[in-house]
């Protein structure tokens, strides 16, 4: 049960604010503000509370989307809920971000007023809320995407010259329907990996998260088909043939898609509708099929003035074609320190110390697969002893691989049927983000 | 722009109203020019309307009433979404003179033929109880009604006024129990966490506790895997639990829904399956809970947090998946913080090497709170588990040189409590922490290390004494609470070792004497009498030393969430650790089983109650007194019932027949049979209504035969005096037991008498050489069918008799798989057999019709198109069983098995042939 749902800016303005049942006062908004800025850290607590009112939050584009409660009611279920409600507000207004939702107050009030109805979730699936929202559609007023074009899907640059401009997959569903001709799907491959790897060198954990992402803009729902690698497996027990297999070890499926032809063929059958959903999330964990992307050789040694030498060798084991962008590593240094100098192999590398987290921040922009970079950084630590040369921390890296799965999940066609009348464009797109990669030293 | 008469000047001022209300500014003043246009044709300018209305109808009630005609207009609608939507908005106006014909609205709604109409009703009750309380009486007959609703739509919206308006009314759910059961998987999902959580409140009031013949130490449980109810109450004696079969229902129908994809609906079913599963069982939601670990981190905290009560109780349960508990940089600090919890109490004597190397890579940590919650989690890992404390122990000292001071606080104030444990074997340890003293500079940590030099003064006399001394050096400048703890070392040292520190204790008590803060002074006070023997002093001087050097009993340490579990799982209060508003206590479990038999009967009664049609039985009711015996009962008792009602009905009616099924499973085997009985009916009224009725009931618990299956005859019309019997082997997995196929018994009576009372008596297993050749033969039983009648009892013997190829179940296999295999079950393990194809099997696909019927088989994909590859295994054994069909010219064709059962083999080779040659 919700007694109110509002959304806040990240300055605390009001955007959108329904009260369901009556129960509360209107100056919750405030009282929750001031809540959530009163509090440091990181994160402030999902649930929180005043009085009998129970505020629960989530944090998506820079938005706080909060529904309060006074009953005892699941917080799964209004966590969900604010999840599928910000995705559907994505759908619906094409981006998260605050203008968009400024611009559209009376959709996003609709689709509220439809979602919710006295505080009990009615459904939030987007092929029914289309048959109650299409009168809405015109309300929606054309949303400009200018301020938005050098954004990425899922906020991630890509470099890419063959690529659709990125800004292609944010926009509405519903501008489509007016628009009329252009029809496109992108298919997204997006792979989560956290590693760690131990001070020998060896892989102590390796996670891989993946999804296949659909964002459709067909205006009429055709079925479609998306194979994937014939040698793609699942578990351990099921290897299919002798090749290179494609193995993950658990996955599962959106409830629209029919897996008819998986067992045979591994062919996902789908009728998608308008937005984006998560067809397929798979999971691979203490296995990678191939090594690591990244090694790192460090040495850490004491120099006679007292100094703290750090020489890191950084090596990409990708593929020769292939690259890693927007490559960061961190590196804790001990506490104390004050400066930091520093040689690095190639001019477009920076490198910078961070008082505030104790930690040197080595940014890489580019990193072709099967190269080598080295750096040394010097850092002037007063009163260096032997004891704080632990406090030389694991190495955090965080990158972007475009064009890559590390679980070698490759989409074989993207077929529709019946092929649609006019032009169609499909899109796929593969990258594997760095969730936490650590290096232990 | 509101008056004008131009539709898309209206919407775009709508629009502006709307999205000022949206930013929550005032917008009431222009009620009456908004609520004229209720009735405007245009239905974007209609629903903004609504939209207006719904927020501002209670503070200008008088105009609001204006608009009320138009809804109820839009009540009889043609169009269901308008109907639906009227309602919605009707019910929405919160105006206390419209509460009758709200009433009206919905009672009418609930009788709509449109299941979103009666949905939206179901959603109107519980505004319609908020406006007006006084109305809940004829509130919960709707709500009893819309219970009733098959529909999936209605179900979730239904059990949400169920549980605002009367959660009390348990009795209401009695006779929907099974039905809402069966229905769950197809609720849409805000529902389904809405009825599983009612559903757990249920199981807790109707059900015994499954764990309760558990010792407190045996994981042994004695459900048992299949439905048992029995009735005799001195087999229940000598069975101490057995699990009501409604509660296994339960627990079968929502196990699905571990895979759900959302979190909110997991964690449902994982609260259900942790307070009503027996014990065994509940492993089962670790990997649905794990996978919730990978999505958003606010879902993270919360089944974090639920994953910390549980670990406490049932530590087994997420042991195989400890790894997925290890921290991740990215991870914001509570999350990390609520993982350490869970390592911790996760962590025993095999896994906590593993663990506490994990944990010493966090302490190089950046984030400070973590580091110190990581410090206390080898603490509690330490006083947990006796083993490694030494371990622990020496890994603390050593983080006592770290640079930081924090965590050398952290570590001191933990080894304190862990040295209080076992003190006398660490003095060199608190040596060691004495030196300390001169750098630490955090407060907490020098008290703890005072302590701990006070209270084992013995076991280190002589440094004791010196530290007093740089203390009292000091003192002027330390904290409070140090302060205080220097008067505490001074008077314990003074009742031990009064030669040397009698001038110190005095200085200190001096200066604490003139300090600022009243607490030391007092503090300074009171000890100074209770040690320092003056004249004056009483009897309490003598006992000083007892009350101070008194054994302190060890701290325990324990986790934060020892005591959450009394709240129910995924609760908000249990996240809170605190009631919220409307929190309702997980009922206990019954000490004795409420009645079971309220679900069975008012499942017919429901039935009857929505078919108004009667129906005569000229056949003859069936009825099974299987293990069922409650059910068959009440079946008679209704069927019979409503059979006399229209003994006058015409013969000029339709005859139909029709099915009504039950299910009895037979537990003492472990052998399920679907048992069905036909009935002949005549009916008198709308043949369709009774029919869709009575599928219904049908669907509830039998797998409806498949025409593609094979029939065989268990036992003839005329030597079973008119009761007929087939089976077919129903080729669905058969749930309680994989090893086990399935076999599904139709029933027929042909005779113009009732038949009451039907049942297998005697069931045995065959045994002699088959079973010893065929172990699957072993799961098939011989069954007799005693037929008591009201004049005579007969005994029918009969015997099922399955083909090989059923004991077998389809897997898939790849060509290449199935390549290799074959070339493994060569020489012995092969038999080929030229055959000639018969004229109508020339084709492909007759070919895989003709096999697949003979054998449960599947078919491998193949390159050639004259071949024909199928794959299984037995169902006991899981061996594998290939079988080849190579096609010739003219018919000719070739058939290969290969089987490591050399008999199965021969046997299915049989079969195969007849099947394809004939």
């Amino acid at each position: 049960m919700i007694s109110q749902v509002f959304i806040l800016s990240s300055k605390g303005d009001h955007l959108i604010y329904k009260d369901f049942r009556g129960e509360a006062g209107s100056d919750v908004v405030g009282i929750f503000y001031e809540k959530v800025t009163a509090l440091t850290g990181d994160q402030p607590p999902v649930v929180m509370s005043h009085k009998d009112l129970h505020f629960v939050h989530v944090r998506q584009g820079g938005l706080y989307w909060v529904a309060t409660t006074t009953a005892d009611s699941s917080p799964f279920t209004i966590i969900e809920f604010l999840n599928r409600f910000t995705a559907l507000v994505k759908d619906y207004c094409g981006s998260l971000s605050e203008k968009s939702v400024q611009m559209n107050f009376a959709l996003i009030y609709e689709l509220l007023d439809e979602v919710v109805d006295y505080g009990y979730i009615q459904t939030t699936s987007s092929d029914v809320l289309k048959n109650f929202i299409q009168t809405e559609a015109v309300s929606s007023r054309p949303f400009s995407l200018f301020d938005l074009s050098n954004v990425g899907l899922f906020g991630a640059e890509t470099q890419q010259s063959k690529v659709a401009p990125s800004s292609a997959a944010t926009r509405p569903i519903q501008s489509s329907r007016e628009q009329g001709g252009k029809s496109e799907i992108f298919v997204d491959v997006i792979e989560r990996m956290s590693v760690v790897i131990g001070t020998n060198g060896v892989l102590m954990k390796a996670d891989v998260e993946g999804e296949i992402r659909v964002k459709c803009y067909m205006p009429s729902c055709s079925e479609m088909r998306i194979g994937l690698n014939e040698e793609f497996s699942i578990g351990k027990s099921q290897l299919r043939g002798y090749g290179a297999a494609v193995r993950v070890d658990e996955c599962s499926f959106h409830q629209a898609v029919r897996l008819d032809e998986f067992d045979s063929h591994r062919i996902l059958r789908l009728c998608p509708s308008q937005g984006e959903q998560t067809v397929m999330q798979y999971q691979l964990s203490d296995d990678l099929p191939s090594a690591p992307p990244f090694r790192l050789f460090p040495t850490i040694e004491r120099d006679s003035g007292g100094r703290l030498l750090m020489y890191l060798k950084l090596r990409c084991d990708l593929p020769p074609k292939s690259a890693a962008i927007n490559v960061c590593a961190t590196i804790p240094v001990p506490k104390g320190s004050v400066s930091l100098s520093q040689e690095l192999s190639s001019p477009d590398q920076s490198a910078e110390l961070k008082l505030q987290n104790r930690a040197v921040d080595w940014k890489i922009p580019r990193f072709p697969g099967g190269t080598q970079l080295s750096a040394l950084f010097k850092l002037e630590v007063p009163g260096l002893s032997s004891a704080s040369m632990l406090e030389v921390g694991p190495v955090g890296l965080s990158f972007e691989l475009p064009k890559l799965t590390v679980t070698g999940l490759q989409i074989r066609f993207l077929r529709l049927s019946p092929i649609q009348p006019g032009p169609s464009q499909r899109w796929v797109r593969y990258v594997t983000h760095s969730d936490s990669y650590t290096i232990r030293i | 722009m509101l008056d004008s008469n131009k539709d898309s000047l209206k919407l775009e001022a709508m629009k502006r109203i709307v999205a000022m209300i949206a930013r929550g500014k005032n917008a009431s003043d222009l009620f009456p020019a908004v609520v004229k246009n209720v009735a405007c044709k245009n239905i974007e300018v209609k629903k903004l309307v609504y939209v207006y209305l719904v927020r501002y109808a209670e503070e200008q009630q008088d105009l609001a009433l204006l608009s009320i005609s138009t809804f109820q207009r839009g009540l009889k609608d043609p169009n269901q979404l308008i109907r639906a939507s009227a309602l919605r908005v009707l019910s929405s106006i919160r105006v206390t003179i419209i509460v009758p014909i709200m009433m009206l609205a919905i009672k009418e709604a609930a009788s709509d033929m449109s299941p979103y109409v009666r949905k939206t009703a179901a959603h109107a009750i519980p505004k319609l109880y908020s406006l007006d309380p006084e109305q809940k009486d004829q509130l919960i007959e709707v709500i009893e009604k819309l219970l009733a609703d098959k529909t999936t739509l209605v179900a979730g919206s239904v059990v949400m006024a169920f549980e605002e308006v009367c959660p009390e009314r348990i009795d209401l759910i009695h006779k929907n129990y099974r039905k809402l059961c069966n229905l769950l998987i197809d609720v849409e999902e805000w529902g389904q966490v809405v009825i599983i959580n009612m559903l757990t409140r249920y199981a807790r009031t109707q059900f015994l506790n499954p764990n309760i013949n558990e010792g407190s130490g045996g994981d042994k449980t004695f459900y048992g895997s299949d439905e048992d109810e029995d009735e005799d109450e001195e087999e229940k004696e000598k069975n101490p639990y057995v699990m009501d079969p409604d509660h296994r229902l339960l627990l079968r129908n929502t196990k699905p829904l571990l895979q759900s994809r959302n979190a909110a609906v997991v964690m449902a079913v994982a609260q259900l399956y942790f307070h009503l599963a027996p014990k065994a069982e509940v492993g089962v939601i670790a990997k649905a809970l794990v996978r919730l670990l990978r999505s958003h981190s606010e879902v993270q905290y919360v089944v974090l947090q639920n994953v910390a009560t549980m670990t406490i109780k049932r530590r087994g349960m997420f042991e195989p998946y400890l790894k997925s508990f290890y921290i991740r940089s990215t991870d914001p600090t509570q999350i990390k913080v609520l993982k350490l919890e869970v390592l911790t109490n996760l962590a025993n004597e095999t896994n906590i090497s593993t663990i506490l190397r994990e944990f010493q890579t966090y302490i190089k940590s950046m984030d400070k709170d973590f580091v110190a919650a990581t410090i206390q989690a080898i603490g509690r890992c330490a006083t947990n588990i006796g083993e490694v404390r030494d371990t622990c122990l020496n890994g603390l000292v050593q983080l006592l040189s770290n640079r930081d001071e924090l965590v050398v606080a952290e570590s001191v104030v933990v080894i304190k409590k862990l040295l209080q444990m076992q003190p006398e074997k660490h003095s060199d340890i608190i040596k060691h922490m004495a030196k300390l003293t001169d750098n630490i500079q955090v407060p907490m940590a020098r008290a703890s290390i005072l302590w701990l030099i006070g209270e084992y003064c013995e076991h280190v006399p002589k440094i004791a004494p010196d530290v007093l001394r740089k203390m009292a050096k000091s003192f002027t400048n330390e904290e409070d609470i140090v302060k205080l703890q220097i008067i505490n070392l001074a008077a314990k040292l003074y009742l031990t070792n009064s030669k040397q520190t009698k001038l110190l204790t005095q200085y200190v008590l001096n200066l604490a004497k003139y300090d600022q803060n009243y607490d030391i002074r007092d503090r300074a006070r009171f000890i100074r009498q209770l040690i320092v023997p003056t004249e004056k002093s009483g009897a309490l001087s003598k006992y000083a030393k007892k009350l101070f050097l008194a054994l302190k009993p060890a701290p325990v340490l324990e986790s934060p969430f020892k005591d959450r579990d009394h709240f129910q799982l995924g609760s908000l209060s249990h996240l809170l650790n605190a009631k919220a508003g409307g929190y309702q206590e997980l009922p206990d479990w019954p000490e004795a089983a409420p009645d079971p038999s309220v679900r069975n009967v008012e499942v017919k009664d429901s039935v009857r109650a929505v078919g108004t049609v009667t129906f005569r039985d000229t056949g003859g009711l069936w009825d099974l007194q299987g293990p069922q015996k409650v059910e068959g009962k009440s079946d008679s008792a209704s069927g019979s019932e409503s059979g006399s009602g229209s003994e006058e009905s015409g013969s000029g009616s339709e005859s139909v027949e029709s099915e009504e099924g039950s299910e009895s499973e037979e537990e003492e085997e472990d052998e399920e049979e679907k048992n069905k009985k036909k009935k002949k009916k005549e009916l008198k009224k709308p043949v369709q209504e009774t029919l869709t009725i009575l599928h219904l009931v049908l669907c509830l618990q039998t797998i409806a035969p498949s025409s593609a299956l094979k029939n065989y005859e268990l036992l003839h019309r005329i030597t079973g005096e008119g009761l007929s019997v087939e089976y077919c082997f129903s080729r669905q997995p058969f749930s309680p037991d994989a090893n086990m196929v399935a076999v599904q018994m139709q029933f027929t009576n042909n005779a113009t008498s009732d038949t009451k009372n039907l049942h297998m008596e005697d069931v045995k297993l065959q045994s002699g050489m088959r079973v010893k050749e065929f172990p699957e033969i072993g799961d098939i039983n011989v069954a007799v069918i005693k037929n008591k009648r009201s004049r005579s009892c007969s005994k029918f013997f009969v015997s099922i008799q399955p083909p090989v190829g059923e004991l077998m179940r389809p897997i898939f296999l790849t060509e290449n798989e199935f390549k290799k295999e074959q070339g493994q079950l060569m020489g012995m393990n092969e038999i080929t057999e030229k055959l000639t194809l018969d004229a109508k099997c020339r084709n492909e696909h007759a070919i895989v019709q003709r096999v697949t019927t003979a054998a449960n088989l599947s078919r491998v994909p193949c390159g050639s198109d004259k071949e024909c590859r199928f794959a299984g295994r037995t169902v006991t054994s899981s061996s594998l069983v290939l079988v080849t069909v190579a096609t010739k010219e003219e018919g000719a064709a070739q058939l290969t098995v290969n089987c490591e059962k050399m008999l199965i083999g021969t046997m299915l080779v049989k079969d195969i042939l007849l099947a394809l040659t004939q």
